[in-house]
């Protein structure tokens, strides 16, 4: 049940935050390929493009790590009330959240 | 090296393709009786089976993908920005957003195959398996792009 919870947990805090982090931009850093370089935060573009997908990712993760381990500690019954298939439709929601955001360009 | 990575990328794609589509055949069109067909046997997989492979090739492709994303940024995706080619830049752009999200799911997938006949097997198979195909057919597009279309 322990690792249920988990999953079921990150699965959807992980969607949330990553959805937030691109659409707000909370990268947890930034890389700069052509410098080869990473720089802590959300960093303007150098010489060259910056990248925060990588970012993104990583402040994701920490977010469903921290809530998924938090879940872990609820007591069984508040656990069983989580709906197992949160770890789906939020997932579905996000990826559908970027197909809105990214609508325009390709409508262009 | 960037091409000896994209090749790797690709051929653990089609090997990650290969056995997710395989197991959501199963889960999502289940053989009744014993498969005489083709279709009928490649539907009639030991599904359970296929999830570590699957969470294994996913995220060593996540890995190569990522690995190599920095040299499509720099070479890549700018051309495609000055050629207007914005279908397929942010086909691209949604490929790298589903990959990420698919990784979130990948714990969830992982524990639904271990269960017997958890309720979340099919949804999440399906939604995996949709990120994979748009992820390798964007894949290719974009790499054979000059090609594709002219």
């Amino acid at each position: 049940m322990r690792f249920a919870t988990f999953a079921i947990v990150f699965a959807v805090v992980y969607a949330v935050a990553y959805a937030l982090s691109v659409w707000k931009n909370y990268a947890l850093f930034t890389y700069h390929p052509a410098l080869n370089e990473f720089g802590l935060g959300v960093q303007k573009a150098k010489d060259g493009p910056a990248m925060y997908w990588y970012g993104w990712m990583a402040t994701s993760a920490i977010a469903g790590g921290i809530a998924g381990f938090a879940a872990c500690f609820l007591p069984e019954p508040a656990a069983r009330r989580l709906w197992p298939g949160l770890a789906w439709l939020v997932p579905l929601c996000a990826m559908l959240f970027f197909a809105w955001l990214l609508r325009g360009y390709f409508l262009r | 090296m960037t091409t000896a990575l994209l090749i790797a990328h690709g051929l653990l794609a089609v090997a990650l393709l290969g056995a997710i589509t395989h197991q959501a055949a199963s889960v999502l069109w289940p053989v009744a009786k014993p498969a005489g067909s083709i279709v009928g046997r490649f539907r009639a997989v030991a599904a359970p089976g296929y999830a570590n492979t699957v969470v294994i090739l996913y995220v060593l492709t996540a890995i190569l993908g990522a690995v190599i994303y920095a040299e499509y940024r720099i070479s890549v995706r700018i051309v495609l920005e000055e050629l207007k080619l914005n279908a397929a830049n942010v086909s691209f752009e949604l490929k790298e957003h589903l990959a990420a999200i698919g990784l979130g799911m990948l714990p969830a997938y992982w524990w639904s195959w271990r269960q017997p006949g958890g309720s979340l097997r099919a949804p999440l198979t399906a939604i995996l398996a949709f990120v994979v195909w748009w992820n390798f057919l964007t894949g290719h597009v974009v790499n054979n792009i000059r090609g594709f279309g002219s």
